[in-house]
């Protein structure tokens, strides 16, 4: 019990932290909003204009320890403001709906890379020195290095433009409406092929690895030799006895990733035109849109303290040795 | 289940059964972006969307520049200068209701210009720095009085948008003001048929007062993010009306339909070097105040390598001595180029030698000239992030600039803080651009004015000439076209003699097309108007209306 009331206060003040930094890291950068909107304008706006789209803006100069304050209260009310760059659409909803697409995209992704990943490491290091293991590890070790642009770019080149058998972006058919039937889901689906390829081909070979290591690491152990000498099938050993203890690490690896997830993987999200929470920061941040810049810092902030939290939870749950001591 | 079969059948249906009246919607990029937001606004200068002006809300009249800048009559019907040239009075058109049926009268007018004074933050074209007041005359007359006489006053006029009164009369804060989700328009296409944030489609104003021209129903704009996505859109025969940076077009772009897939690159904004007379550095400060300095990067500037390799061609050279570009040759001061033409062309070798002449050496062994007093010579060239045909320009002007003694190298700032340098008076030398208008006054006034130095992006040179102010305050002090052009030569001869900038070539005004629904886009064989689809661009109406669907 006391853990936890450990836990919870540690995060909490890991929280205030993260949210001052939140606050300060968009201000540190040169250039102020209301001069990048006008240079979208072509620039043929006197001072005086200017000075005014500021006061309706409400970019008066205030002094920063009392944007800091009004800040901090914002972020306890959840109140995050207007967007500058996305006028007058609140920050709230804005991000609420990125945050959908974002999900569906990076959380299938990170699922999906974390059981074809953990999968295969566990039949390459069962059959390791085989060819499979021979060609599958250093495969996966070479997709993983190469960066998610390239995957992404030579992907919507292939498929895209010149076999045109996918689209080229959008999260869906602009022609179509957000609804539950099947014409939604179904373009929702085929419009996420491209993305969620990249995104799975970049990240499947880290859990590979992971999991071989261990896997490698258990098949040494007294209990697996003893299991086999028991006579217990192949397929029963492998994933019963081995696999189980050694998919512990991957699955804190995942937990941790899921935290990642809210932060959207940019630069896919950029290549695709895909609505999620990735694109939306890169916008806001090109844009100085520091309303829309914190309040996804927030919510990035947010998701990776609670996946942080969950997994100390989780492993206390999963490893029995940790509840003794 | 019986209602999804019913469903299913239902839609089968309307699919094969014939469209009563088929309707013709054109896809149309006028602004990339990443999602649309409902701000149908015409005085927002960012955030409003691109189709608002010229085709939600029609201008009074059109000057349309590839015709000598004959006016095209919309909501007015003619105008007049007094004799004086202290007013000019607007007839209205009689027959023009607004699209929720109001009528459309001098009270609009008066009322938007009233709004203008009250809210200067819209006053985006600063047209209360001209007028002194705007009256009405009759229901379909309005008066405006100006400071001062001006001849030019009309094209300012032309790009104030009317609003109506009965609507946003009651809006309190006009510049928050998104006239959304039903706004009230006077121009073609006003109905707002379907808005999400990766399309929108814009239909038929259904009480459009010259409904009979216009042939198009609907405009659809998809949302597309960048230039890499419009490619991939544009060469899939996507889009019917467009202006992108597609490098390599030919391949890129034609080569996917030679038969419909088209473009044209007529010449638009001016491409100059713009060097700071106060800059911060002692050499550079020097050298830049130096005419002969001046003459020798202008004549290490290779600006066929510009047009050519950093442009792909697009661009339209210019090696006019005062900048006056290929679009206005009929402006062309003859004399100018014979006594300064050899100024303005690539010929390093001159180049050498005139630095050589005017006592640049280089006497410190760096293998870069100082000045005459022994000041040392180094600057950064400034260009925006990402504009690649820019810095690629930049690149090869620094080449040239080394090429023969000059101490120069390539920076890229983000373009926000690009343009903040040039205004606040950060910067050493930059390439910059400026817009072209119905005659030559605008670029020259816009970059040469000393009332405009260092308030703009546009006029960051702070160079100050009394002597050629006087000459442009003339220009529309007289509406006499004779008096006009020999007031023009004189501005040429004045620029070019002291080469206070210096032009390389004119940006390609962006503009493809694809034939395949429609017909009727102006090209090189038929220059019926500026074809661009861009927000800004106001003749885009003459070419709407010129677009007829294929049958």
């Amino acid at each position: 019990m006391t853990f936890i009331l450990l836990r919870l206060t540690f995060y909490l003040a890991a929280f205030l932290v993260a949210a001052s930094i939140n606050f300060a890291l968009p201000r540190l950068m040169p250039g102020d909003p209301i001069d990048i909107m006008l240079s979208q304008a072509e620039g043929r706006i006197s001072p005086e204009v200017r000075d005014r789209m500021a006061e309706t803006f409400g970019f008066v100069d205030k002094p920063l320890y009392q944007e800091y304050l009004t800040y901090l209260a914002s972020v306890l009310t959840w109140d995050l403001g207007i967007s500058i760059k996305f006028y007058p659409l609140p920050v709230a909803e804005v991000l609420g709906r990125a945050l959908p697409w974002t999900v569906f995209l990076a959380g299938t992704a990170a699922l999906l890379a974390f059981i074809l990943g953990s999968w295969l490491g566990i039949n390459a290091a069962w059959r390791r020195g085989s060819r499979f293991d021979a060609f599958i590890s250093p495969a996966a070790l070479t997709l993983q290095s190469i960066p998610a642009v390239v995957v992404a770019l030579i992907l919507l080149f292939v498929f895209g433009v010149t076999l045109r058998w996918l689209p080229t972006g959008y999260a869906y058919a602009p022609a179509l409406d957000p609804a539950l039937d099947f014409t939604f889901v179904g373009s929702a689906l085929y419009h996420a092929v491209m993305p969620l390829t990249t995104l799975i081909l970049t990240s499947f070979g880290a859990y590979l690895i992971t999991m071989r290591n261990n896997m490698v690491g258990q098949l040494g152990e007294d209990h697996v030799m003893m299991a086999t000498a028991k006579g217990l099938g192949d397929r029963q050993v492998r994933y019963r006895y081995a696999a189980r203890n050694a998919l512990l690490p991957s699955i804190t690896a995942f937990a941790l990733t899921l935290g990642h997830v809210l932060g959207g993987s940019l630069v896919t999200e950029v290549v695709f035109n895909y609505p999620g929470l990735g694109n939306l920061l890169y916008l806001g941040v090109i844009a100085r849109d520091y309303p829309l810049i914190q309040g996804q810092l927030l919510i990035m902030t947010l998701a990776i303290l609670a996946a942080n939290l969950i997994v100390d939870l989780i492993y206390v749950l999963l490893d029995p040795r940790l509840r003794r001591g | 289940m019986k209602k999804t079969v019913a469903r299913l059948i239902a839609a089968v249906a309307a699919a094969m059964s014939p469209a009563a009246y088929a309707e013709s919607v054109l896809n149309a990029l006028p602004l990339q972006l990443t999602a649309w937001v409902e701000n149908y606004n015409p005085y927002n200068p960012v955030t409003r969307l691109p189709s608002v002006q010229d085709f939600m809300f029609e201008p009074l009249f059109v000057f349309n520049t590839m015709q000598n800048a004959e006016p095209s009559f919309r909501l007015a019907t003619g105008f007049a200068y007094s004799d004086d040239l202290k007013s000019l009075t607007v007839s209205l058109r009689d027959d023009v209701t607004w699209s929720d049926g109001e009528p459309f009268d001098a009270n609009d007018v008066k009322f938007t210009y009233d709004m203008l004074k009250e809210h200067r933050a819209l006053d985006l074209r600063n047209v209360w720095d001209l007028i002194e007041d705007v009256t009405i005359v009759d229901d379909h007359t309005v008066r405006f009085d100006l400071q001062q006489p001006n001849s030019g006053i009309a094209y300012t006029i032309a790009q104030v948008y009317v609003v109506p009164e009965h609507i946003w009369g009651a809006v309190d804060d006009p510049a928050t003001f998104t006239n959304a989700p039903n706004p009230v328009g006077s121009g073609p296409l006003t109905e707002i048929r379907r808005f999400t944030p990766q399309e929108y489609i814009q239909c038929r104003n259904p009480r459009y007062w010259d409904a009979d021209t216009l042939a198009v129903d609907c405009i659809r704009f998809p949302q597309i993010a960048d230039n890499n996505q419009a490619l991939v859109a544009a060469a899939a025969g996507e889009l019917d009306w467009f202006g992108s940076f597609l490098p390599d077009i030919d391949k890129t772009y034609v080569a996917h339909d030679p038969e419909h897939h088209r473009y044209w690159f007529p010449p638009g904004s001016l491409v100059f070097f713009a060097m700071n007379f106060e800059a911060a550095n002692e050499g550079n400060r020097k050298a830049f105040n130096d005419l002969a300095f001046r003459r020798a990067f202008s004549m290490a500037m290779d600006r066929e390598a510009m047009v050519d390799i950093a442009g792909y061609g697009y661009p339209t050279i210019n090696e006019y001595p005062s900048g006056l570009g290929r679009a206005f040759d009929d402006w062309n001061n003859p004399k100018v180029d014979e006594n300064y033409g050899a100024f303005s062309r690539y010929d390093a070798e001159a180049a050498r030698a005139a630095l050589a002449t005017a006592g640049y050496a280089d006497r410190n062994g760096d293998g870069f000239v100082e000045t005459p007093d022994g000041d040392p010579i180094a600057f950064d060239i400034l260009a925006p992030n990402g504009w690649t045909d820019w810095v690629n320009s930049v690149q090869i002007a620094v080449e040239g600039l080394r090429d023969v003694g000059i101490d120069a190298k390539v920076a890229t700032p983000e373009s926000p803080l690009w343009q903040e340098r040039l205004v606040s008076g950060d910067f050493d030398v930059s390439i910059n651009a400026h817009i072209t208008g119905p005659d030559p006054f605008v670029q020259f006034d816009g970059i040469l004015h000393s009332r405009n130095q260092g308030r703009t992006r546009y006029a960051p040179s702070r160079y100050r000439n009394p002597d050629l102010d006087q000459l442009l305050d003339g220009f529309y002090a007289t509406a006499d076209r004779a008096e006009q052009k020999k007031i023009m030569n004189d501005i040429q001869m004045a620029i070019a003699a002291d080469l206070p900038y210096v032009a390389v070539y004119n940006n390609p005004r962006w503009y493809q097309y694809n034939t395949r629904r429609f017909e009727g886009f102006f090209d090189a064989d038929n220059p019926g108007a500026v074809p661009t689809v861009h927000d800004g661009q106001p003749e885009r109406l003459l070419q709407l209306l010129a677009l007829t669907p294929r049958t």
